[in-house]
């Protein structure tokens, strides 16, 4: 083509071009390692170390996926993992939108000290709180038993969520609300016909992080439940380690799995979201 | 950590409850809690011995947890805090020492003739006695072989297993050559933190990794039998050429995977790798065979690192007596059998005749009586789940990245500071 | 797909910049009316402030206590309590090693903050700029990063950079950098730091990214418009408008990035458990070698509090600044 003309008809247009090619191997980057996964966990054991190169996998085989699907335990853990991380998502989202609507719309003695102990909790090393933690459970009695997982997380992602709720409820306008009450909503209807629904892509957002936090913990969920049925989805994950290593194939094929509820959750969540924002912009 | 796993039969298949019984069950309705670790005993023992100890404890039930190796440091910390901790514990031999000093786990000393202490295996039995005290009862260990495979070693042309150095050389360079055509080919897969391996040698060498003065122990790396060690492990990799990563241990990526793919010659490992390999790869458990690691001096074998496990009784138990009554049942003859069936060296019993039925635990047996230990200090724990020097110091000396000189020293130094708690 | 793919989450970013002014006619009309009134905010964040305290304040608490004590196995296992003073400190700061692991930490964490929260700003910027479908796909990359088990990525990045047998030497052997071969990525800790800095980054930029898009396309086009006629490049564009406006969204981020990034264990841990000679070792590595290996949990404590300062006075100037805010606002 005529670099001129194209310079002079279309800019902005090569820019785009550009642009999106450049997202493409960003794109790449990032999925790569997820690639990688996958295809160690399509290879058969012989071709899993080859001085070969195998970008693309020489041979594929579901072996590996079905010595996951298999490994006891796997359903078990799935839905200790799930009835764990999504009650506390559900909890740290909730409690939290509790907690953020009067540090961004009220006005209040100790205000400035509530929004303070918001970050400075999320400042706590929480590797570093395994024995107190499991001191305390102990003397509660919830050893050994998944309530002491929701309370944990539930706790862990809680600041987070009530501090970025906060930001999320902040950024409505206020008179949208007070327009309701001139209309004669209540206080309440007007937060629950207004504001809520506006919330939605802020709670979306904040509850795929707690999801993903919750989701992936590993060190209170090992150290917390001895019993093999109440064990939660890393604990079984890391059961593909023994003292001889990690067997690759067998762990890649697993995490897949392991990833899969994650991306579940996000579409889920995802379709509300749509859904809330559609209903905010027709009410704003 | 030292231990080996027992399991030929690797399904883990009895995890969880093993038992029928229900956690409230008949009778005094008591619990016993084992946790063993992940691929330590073949089901088949577990399955019969906790049959035998419940019938003969009506109203008992044995729970049974395997514990997995990821994060076992953080459960046993947290689990022996606990009101009820479990009743009977594995403990590596070389972590045994810490967890004794601490006085966490229940001296046994009184039960020793008991549990048929007139057998126990004489490196795990120092490596529970501490201030002059039992602390648990051996359970199994193992040592390393160089496993290798009969139908190259055929095709190369070598007759004999290697027993000294030299010949075990000249079998690499014979194998190197006889399959120079494949590039993937390893005479020896021998990846560069294989510290155990470095064990040998430097034992071999009349050397060792420290030295204990009163109660300090003080690192002897810098010896130039340790360096004369060092030199050897080096010698081997250069000779050999293997791919090996100079950075990582056999676990990354599993040596016993790399063996499976049938492009590797002979590995220094233990009997449960080669039986991983052959579950990769089931061809080769027709042509695989070991042979005791090699000596410089003919006519001998090279010392061994002795890994394996301690069973133990935590200080906290409720249940002291019925772990007792376990520990007890699982010493005798019947089950120490099936220990050595499943290709370990059994703990409370010196008859290794069904180890020697195989052709590696024939050379495990043989090399066996010539096994080592670490040094059984408390904070020698810490080097295993710490940084390990012994492991900096191999990828240093194999890159080049240090002199002996320097790569000795440094890990000497870190080796004493770890050592000194 | 996204959380933020849309007008909404413009929403986070309006709200840091343009609350404020909002919220203070608002809260001061609301300053009348009943006991409950009064006592709502209050009764709101009861259950989060309860929560918090219980379950985060106690046991750092007992931390802190902890660092007081001589806690090894033996005490810990018999509960007993021995009182040692500042004994755990001294020793702590009496280690050289202590204050070169804390240099190694900050200069790392700053480094991998830096490097995602630009990342994640250029993301941001260009998710504007490309297709919806495009788009769509980047957007999905990112979250299989971030939703991807910690285990498989600290396996399958040992395992991209393996010597022998990763894809990254031999695909760089293959573009014609001999020297690549057998190139060992976790022979200096340097070296070690920056494969897990990458590790960290990737992981962190998706979260980063998203976040900032949501606050970049809340910035009214109007105000693109106007810059556009006065003939601006896009940097001045930048300066003028973008920027500014996600500046609090902007630093928002980042302080929670150096939160996370400045305790960051699990990864550093898995990949090689902070060696070579402890050449990888950070402060959160450095309690676990104190704490769970050498079960000296007192010492690992007070690393623990240390690692909290230092913390604290790394993120100083902006809790400062939020607090002043405030104060501006209500």
């Amino acid at each position: 083509m005529n670099p001129a003309v194209n310079r002079a008809v279309n800019p902005a247009k090569s820019k785009k071009v550009a642009a999106n090619a450049v997202a493409l191997v960003v794109a790449l980057f990032f999925a790569f390692p997820t690639y990688w996964m996958v295809a160690t966990a399509l290879k058969p054991r012989k071709d899993m170390l080859t001085s070969e190169y195998d970008l693309l996998p020489l041979s594929v085989t579901g072996t590996n996926f079905a010595t996951a699907w298999t490994k006891p335990g796997f359903l078990q853990s799935l839905g200790n993992s799930l009835v764990v991380t999504l009650l506390a998502v559900l909890a740290a989202v909730v409690v939290g939108l509790l907690a953020a609507v009067p540090l961004a719309r009220m006005r209040f003695r100790g205000r400035k000290g509530f929004v303070m102990l918001m970050l400075v909790a999320q400042m706590a090393p929480f590797e570093a709180l395994l024995i107190p933690v499991f001191l305390m459970m102990r003397d509660l009695d919830l050893l050994d038993k998944l309530p002491s997982l929701v309370l944990i997380y539930f706790a862990v992602t809680l600041p987070f969520c009530a501090w970025t709720l906060r930001g999320f409820v902040n950024g409505i306008p206020l008179e949208l609300e007070e327009a309701a009450q001139v209309d004669g909503c209540s206080r309440w209807e007007a937060f629950r016909r207004v504001t809520l629904p506006l919330l939605g892509p802020g709670m979306v957002a904040t509850s795929v992080f707690a999801f993903v936090t919750a989701w992936n913990e590993f060190l209170y969920a090992l150290s917390l439940i001895n019993d093999q049925s109440r064990q939660t989805l890393p604990v079984w994950l890391s059961g593909f380690q023994s003292q001889f290593g990690t067997d690759w194939g067998g762990a890649m094929a697993a995490s897949a799995l392991f990833t899969l509820p994650v991306l579940v959750f996000f579409l889920i969540v995802q379709r509300k979201m749509v859904i809330g924002v559609t209903a905010g912009a027709v009410k704003g | 950590m030292a231990a080996g796993a027992a399991a030929l039969a690797v399904a883990v298949a009895g995890c969880g409850t093993s038992s029928s019984g229900s956690d409230s069950g008949s009778g005094d309705g008591k619990t016993l809690t084992v946790w063993l670790m992940d691929g330590s005993a073949p089901a088949a023992l577990t399955d019969a011995l906790h049959k035998e100890f419940q019938d003969a404890h009506p109203g008992v039930t044995v729970k049974y947890e395997v514990q997995k190796w990821g994060g076992i440091q953080e459960k046993l910390t947290t689990a022996l805090t606990s009101n009820t901790p479990p009743d009977v514990i594995e403990l590596g031999n070389t972590q045994t020492a810490k967890f004794a000093a601490e006085e966490t786990l229940e001296d046994l000393s009184g039960d020793v003739s008991a549990l048929g202490g007139d057998q126990w295996l004489a490196g795990l039995k120092d490596s529970l006695t501490w201030d002059g005290k039992s602390y648990g009862m051996p359970f199994y260990a193992s040592n390393r072989t160089v496993i290798y495979r009969t139908d190259l070693f055929e095709a190369a042309g070598i007759t004999a297993a290697p027993t000294t150095r030299d010949e075990w050389v000249a079998a690499i360079e014979k194998l190197k050559a006889a399959n120079a055509a494949d590039p993937d080919f390893q005479a020896l897969y021998l990846p560069g933190q294989s510290w155990y391996a470095l064990l040998s040698f430097i034992w071999d060498e009349g050397g060792d990794v420290a030295k204990q003065d009163g109660s300090a122990w003080t690192g002897a790396l810098d010896t130039p039998q340790a360096k004369a060690g060092l030199d050897f492990y080096k010698k081997l990799v250069d000779v050999s050429g293997t791919k090996a990563p100079k950075d990582t241990d056999e676990a990354t990526p599993q040596q016993m995977e790399v063996f499976g793919t049938g492009k590797v010659g002979m590995m220094i490992g233990l009997p449960w790798e080669l039986a991983g390999a052959v579950k990769a790869n089931p061809d080769l458990a027709s042509k695989t065979a070991a042979f005791p690691i090699p000596s410089k001096t003919a006519g001998k074998t090279a010392p061994v690192f002795l890994g394996g496990s301690n069973l133990a009784i935590p200080a906290g138990s409720q249940n002291t007596d019925l772990a007792k009554d376990y520990l007890k049942l699982l010493s005798s003859k019947k089950y120490q059998d099936m220990l050595a069936e499943g290709g370990s060296v059994p703990g409370t019993s010196t008859d290794t005749a069904k180890l020697a039925t195989n052709p590696v635990g024939k050379a495990l047996a043989e090399s066996a009586p010539n096994g080592k230990v670490t040094p059984t200090t408390p904070t020698w724990a810490a080097v295993e789940a710490g940084q390990n020097p012994l492991k900096d110091m191999l990828t240093a000396y194999l890159t080049g990245a240090k002199s002996l000189d320097q790569a000795t020293g440094d890990a000497n130094a870190a080796l004493t500071k770890t050592l000194a708690g | 797909m996204t959380a933020v793919d849309t007008t909404d989450a413009a929403v986070p970013t309006r709200g840091s910049s343009q609350a404020p002014r909002r919220a203070a006619p608002g809260g001061a009309r609301r300053r009348r009316g009943s006991a409950l009134d009064r006592a709502l905010p209050y009764l709101l964040l009861a259950p989060a402030v309860i929560a918090i305290l219980w379950m985060i304040g106690f046991p750092v608490l007992s931390v802190l206590a902890t660092s007081f004590r001589k806690l090894n196995l033996r005490e810990l296992t018999r509960g007993q309590v021995v009182w040692t003073g500042l004994d755990n400190y001294t020793q702590v700061l009496s280690d050289p090693e202590f204050w070169a692991i804390s240099a190694r930490t900050v200069v790392f964490t700053v480094l991998v903050v830096g490097s995602s929260v630009l990342a994640g700003l250029l993301l941001a910027l260009l998710m504007r700029q490309i297709s919806p479908v495009v788009r769509i796909v980047l957007q999905v990359s990112m979250l299989l990063a971030w939703a991807m088990p910690l285990l498989a990525a600290t396996t399958v990045y040992q395992w991209i950079f393996d010597q022998q047998y990763g894809i990254l030497n031999k695909t760089l052997v293959r573009l014609g950098f001999d020297g690549f071969a057998g190139f060992s990525w976790f022979s200096t800790g340097a070296s070690t730091l920056a494969v897990i800095g990458l590790l960290i980054v990737w992981q962190a930029v998706p979260f980063l990214a998203f976040s900032l898009y949501a606050g970049a396309i809340g910035i009214p086009r109007d105000q693109y418009e106007a810059a556009g006629m006065d003939g601006a490049s896009p940097w001045q564009t930048f300066r003028a408008v973008t920027w500014p406006e996600l500046r609090p969204l902007l630093m928002m981020v980042t302080f929670l990035s150096l939160l996370w990034d400045f305790k960051v264990f699990a990864q550093i841990w898995a990949i090689r458990k902070g060696g070579p000679d402890g050449g990888s070792t950070t402060l959160a590595v450095y309690q676990y070698l104190e704490g769970i290996s050498q079960s000296h949990f007192g010492v690992a404590a007070a690393v623990s509090v240390l690692m909290v300062l230092l913390l604290a006075l790394l993120t100083f100037q902006y809790l400062r600044r939020l607090v002043r805010s405030q104060e501006g606002a209500l």
